[in-house]
């Protein structure tokens, strides 16, 4: 008796979800890594089985190995600035200041604008107003678009990420910092603790379960990034900031190599999911209950 | 209580009005978009008191599809399909791709979920990609024979309908150069790269700091400029296909090859004069049409698309413009040095796959309505603004880049050669031509990316 209830409560809740999750996740997900074996070039009848060819592309293409390290880079200073900055203006936030919700809704507002929109608006602020600025002013900084140089470029993509994210890190740690109970904080003043001090050996270990999600959402979120990449940079000046999401989309698309496209999106997705799989066992293993 | 949900919704709408105002801010200062479907533009009268043209009254009532990747026309091909089916009663619904849609990807999908349009309209390497596995035999069409020397042959067949003659060269803009050189300025003149290096130096002593305005768009580096070296060889596209065979042989040296450096002679004194110089790929693209129609420079290295952004930024149809060779040495018996390109870009493609028969015959009257009926030839020109390859079509364009496209083509100062390369061709060497245009890269390291795009390709 038991055990049929059980069965008609998974198909009842589980199934319509599992099915979606099955239809939309992992059966793409398995015709992707069939795609890497064959030769397909997206629309023919005949797929040919070509085995690991694909993947000896993959190693043969330069230019995706310069993105990923290019990602990582950029990876590395979205996750640490946005994370410190989130933190830091989510503790001001919670400080009782005056005008409070107008800030938090204020910092959220970038993340409502979509990437694409936000790629475009950021263009025209580096590439126009910015260059006006340094025509007006003579300030060497402004004096060429920062598109049109490798290294500017690069801090542009960085500058406009940490924006566009750090508002909604911002909302999670804000929460983090609300759900901190009021008693432990007061007896960790009696006890002494001020500060830095409190900051490091009580806030910190009770906030770990927001930063496990913070740093989960940024990493994968950069990792991925897309969006910007294109409306901003679209891999310009001369393909210095094509990011790995975007060089897998020429790859299958403009280069019409959709085997090694989809065998470089297969490795690009082994590489998040083990980075991101052992960041959270990591900040996890941090976690304490108050 | 009360007070403070009053002061809440004060701050909601503060908050709301602030980012509206933000939003609707950063609008201001953009240029609007050359290609926007929806622009209306000025309606030229088409005369449909004659129709000689025979429709089949068995198709009344079948429907067919248009895949349009030419965005600017949208409005005229759906006024088009409108007439069509007036007169025949067969529906064309035209689908246009959208930006950021190639019009392959778009392709792509459109057949991956089964249902493909009946005709698209593609780029020429777009049809010879798909056209044997796809498209219907159009081979023994009877406007084949008005299009001779503008269908692409793929196997001994022809698959696709050229549908227009697109050129490009150096625009001049008359106007402005008599201007400042307080002289008559004759086109016709110039028939060297010394000599047009000597009218520039003249601009700029006549008080035009840079003349030049220079695209640092990658389709424009990769696929517009740097295909000269391909599509020079001799002037057809079959010279272009066996340089482009040799390259990729490794029979054909690109350090020893002439084209090359003649082409990259041209790129340096385009990119000496560039106004952009200082910041060559922070050029805007909109701004270089402003610029030329304004007089700030006098040439600009582009096509008859251009058209549309020059007319946005103030040009007038009764203006000069009209297009200079790209001039690449100083023989002024070579060809390049006096004819500019025109060949087929755009060619419409019949499905053969899922279409039915019906819609087939339906589709192929479509296309013989546009060579052989005259509201297809009026609407053709007029609507679209298009130069026609029918040599049947006795009207021509009206806008200054196209009707001096169309006027070198029929007088013999047009060489027809387009080089069939990879889809990637483009992006990748275009990058590679950004580096060079932006002084970061050598002669050198730009012919050696060369050599190594090609040494990749299969």
């Amino acid at each position: 008796m038991r055990t049929k209830n059980k069965g008609k409560d998974f198909c009842m809740f589980a199934l319509p979800g599992m099915f979606c999750f099955f239809a939309v996740v992992i059966v793409p997900f398995l015709y992707g890594v069939y795609l890497t074996l064959t030769d397909w070039n997206g629309v023919a009848d005949v797929k040919n089985f070509v085995g690991l060819k694909n993947f000896g592309g993959v190693v043969k293409d330069a230019q995706f190995w310069t993105s990923l390290l290019l990602t990582f880079k950029y990876v590395i200073f979205v996750v640490i600035i946005v994370n410190v900055l989130a933190f830091g203006i989510a503790y001001l936030l919670t400080r009782g200041i005056k005008g409070e919700n107008f800030f938090r809704a204020g910092f959220f507002t970038p993340n409502l604008i979509g990437g694409i929109v936000l790629g475009y608006i950021w263009q025209f602020v580096f590439s126009r107003v910015f260059v006006n600025i340094g025509e007006s002013t003579g300030w060497s900084l402004f004096e060429v678009s920062w598109l049109s140089e490798p290294t500017n470029a690069f801090i542009a993509l960085v500058v406009v990420s940490v924006w566009q994210l750090s508002g909604y890190m911002i909302l999670i740690y804000v929460a983090g910092f609300m759900g901190l109970s009021e008693d432990v904080m007061e007896a960790a003043s009696i006890d002494g603790a001020s500060g830095f001090v409190k900051l490091k050996n009580i806030i910190m270990p009770l906030m770990m379960s927001s930063i496990t999600i913070c740093l989960f959402l940024t990493l994968s979120r950069a990792f991925m990034v897309y969006d910007v990449n294109l409306s901003l940079t679209a891999g310009a000046p001369y393909g210095t900031t094509e990011m790995a999401a975007m060089h897998v989309y020429e790859k299958a698309f403009t280069s019409r190599q959709f085997g090694v496209g989809q065998a470089e999106a297969l490795i690009l997705f082994i590489i998040v999911a083990c980075i991101s799989g052992i960041q959270v066992y990591l900040t996890k293993r941090q976690e304490v209950e108050a | 209580m009360r007070k403070k949900v009053m002061a809440k919704v004060i701050l909601t709408v503060l908050i709301l009005a602030m980012s509206a105002t933000v939003l609707t801010g950063c609008r201001f200062g953009f240029a609007s978009d050359p290609d926007d479907p929806n622009e209306v533009e000025k309606k030229v009268p088409i005369d449909t008191s004659t129709d000689t043209f025979e429709y089949d009254a068995s198709l009344d009532g079948t429907s067919i599809t248009l895949l349009n990747t030419k965005a600017e026309i949208q409005v005229a091909l759906e006024e088009m399909g409108a007439e069509f089916e007036k007169k025949s009663g067969v529906h064309v619904e035209v689908m246009p791709v959208t930006d950021g849609d190639s019009p392959y990807t778009k392709m792509i999908s459109l057949y991956n979920s089964g249902n493909p349009p009946t005709l698209a309209i593609l780029d020429t390497t777009d049809v010879i990609a798909l056209a044997e596995e796809k498209a219907v035999d159009l081979t023994g069409e009877a406007w084949t024979a008005e299009a001779e020397g503008y269908t692409t042959d793929i196997g001994g067949k022809i698959y696709s309908f050229p549908l227009c003659i697109e050129g490009r060269g150096v625009i001049y803009n008359r106007k402005a150069i008599e201007e400042t050189l307080g002289r008559e300025f004759d086109p016709d003149s110039v028939t060297t790269l010394d000599q047009f290096k000597a009218l520039l130096d003249e601009l700029v002593a006549g008080g035009m700091e840079k003349p030049v305005s220079m695209a640092k768009e990658d389709w424009s580096l990769g696929a517009h400029q740097l295909q000269y070296i391909y599509e020079t060889f001799d002037g057809t596209s079959e010279g272009a296909q066996k340089v482009i065979g040799d390259i990729k042989a490794g029979e054909a040296d690109l350090h020893s090859y002439g084209r090359v450096s003649e082409f990259l002679d041209m790129f340096d004194v385009l990119k000496e004069y560039n106004v952009a110089k200082g910041d060559p790929l922070g050029a805007d693209y909109d701004e270089m049409a402003i610029d030329l129609a304004d007089g700030k420079t006098a040439f600009w290295f582009n096509g008859n698309w251009a058209w549309p952004n020059l007319s946005e930024a103030g040009a007038k149809e009764e203006d000069a413009y009209g297009f200079l060779p790209y001039f690449m040495n100083n023989d002024s018996s070579d060809f390049v040095n006096s004819k500019i390109q025109g060949s087929p870009s755009k060619q419409v493609m019949l499905d053969g796959q899922v279409a039915t028969e019906k819609e087939q015959a339906a589709a192929k009257e479509f296309l013989n309505w546009i060579v052989y009926s005259e509201i297809g030839q009026q609407m053709l020109v007029k609507t679209c603004n298009i130069i026609p390859p029918f040599q049947n079509n006795p009207y021509e364009p009206a806008d200054p880049l196209s009707r001096d496209i169309y006027e070198k083509v029929h007088n013999g100062r047009a060489f027809n050669a387009s080089a069939i390369v990879p889809n990637d061709h483009w992006a990748v060497l275009g990058a590679a031509m950004q580096k060079y245009l932006a002084g970061r890269s050598d002669r050198e390291e730009l012919i050696n990316s060369i050599q190594d795009y090609w040494n990749e390709q299969e």
